[in-house]
């Protein structure tokens, strides 16, 4: 079996890609789907390590399964309400370009 | 390990596909095959039930949601001009120096794994069934708070996109422009 550090070494790589993403992307919606990339990501870690702890018994090993299981429900959350946001802006604006979204700083 | 190797290059692959494609819809799908690549390493890390919820909730619902806003609101490429000329090389930098550090610090502290008995007397494969178990007894508390964050989503992307009973009612479709009308159409 593949040892734990490689899983998370290929999710450190996997986030990294997503924030260069989020850094460099102009469209909202190439931003949004590189914060997906990124929660994915971490994800990834959580299921390498659950199988990591798995000599401290069921409970403790499991946990970290279930809390890939409660981030799944929340992005499936965030991505109706940041692609709801998504879609009122551009009815405003017809772009979703984030540099032209300056104002929602103040 | 050979079978690890596929899988991290084909994830990679996807992610750096996510982050270069011009067109949205490119991305997105690239973001679809890093996601159901991604199921498959979780069968890899003896977690058989979130593969399918992976497959069916992210690759399938929330994939799909994405594809449908690309396509209702039209977005085109992105234009090429740069406003923070360095911007660009420093992400590239700090996302690097980021990975490299984490996957170092992993490589420096390596630690046995348990044998196969003990990761299957834990996990048992990951099923539904163990899933559950932890679920409805640990997180019992976490599971009722999801349960009312999609409520919250749900009213609150219903709120965000309805229209105004007012421009309903009046000839709001000469004053809008042409993404406008396309969205009242659909």
């Amino acid at each position: 079996m593949v040892a734990t550090e490689y899983y998370v070494a290929l999710s450190a790589i996997l986030f990294a890609i997503g924030a260069v993403g989020v850094l460099t992307r102009r469209s909202a919606i190439l931003v949004f789907l590189s914060i997906e990339l990124m929660l994915n990501a971490a994800n990834l870690a959580l299921v390498a390590y659950a199988r990591q702890w798995s000599s401290s018994g069921q409970a403790v090993a499991m946990s970290g399964q279930s809390a890939v299981f409660i981030i799944l429900a929340l992005a499936a959350a965030e991505v109706a309400v940041g692609l709801g946001i998504l879609v009122a802006i551009f009815r405003q604006r017809t772009s979703t370009d984030i540099d032209a979204l300056s104002e929602v700083r103040y | 390990m050979f079978g690890f190797i596929i899988l991290a290059v084909v994830l990679l692959a996807g992610g750096i596909g996510v982050i270069t494609f011009r067109q949205p819809v490119h991305a997105a799908l690239s973001l679809v095959a890093t996601l159901l690549t991604l199921a498959v390493t979780y069968i890899t890390l003896e977690a058989h039930f979130l593969a399918a919820i992976q497959t069916i909730v992210y690759a399938g619902a929330i994939m799909v949601l994405f594809l449908f806003v690309i396509m209702l609101l039209n977005v085109g490429g992105e234009s090429s001009a740069e406003r923070l000329p360095g911007l660009r090389p420093a992400a590239y930098l700090a996302g690097l120096l980021a990975a490299a550090g984490i996957a170092v610090t992993a490589f420096l502290d390596p630690r046995q794994l348990p044998s196969a008995e003990m990761i299957q007397a834990a996990l048992g494969g990951g099923g539904a069934e163990r899933v559950g178990e932890s679920l409805f007894g640990d997180f019992l508390l976490a599971f009722h708070l999801v349960g009312v964050l999609l409520l919250v989503g749900i009213v609150g992307a219903v709120s965000l996109v309805q229209r105004k009973s007012h421009e309903l009612a009046g000839d709001a479709g000469a004053a809008l422009d042409e993404p406008e009308r396309e969205l009242t159409r659909a």
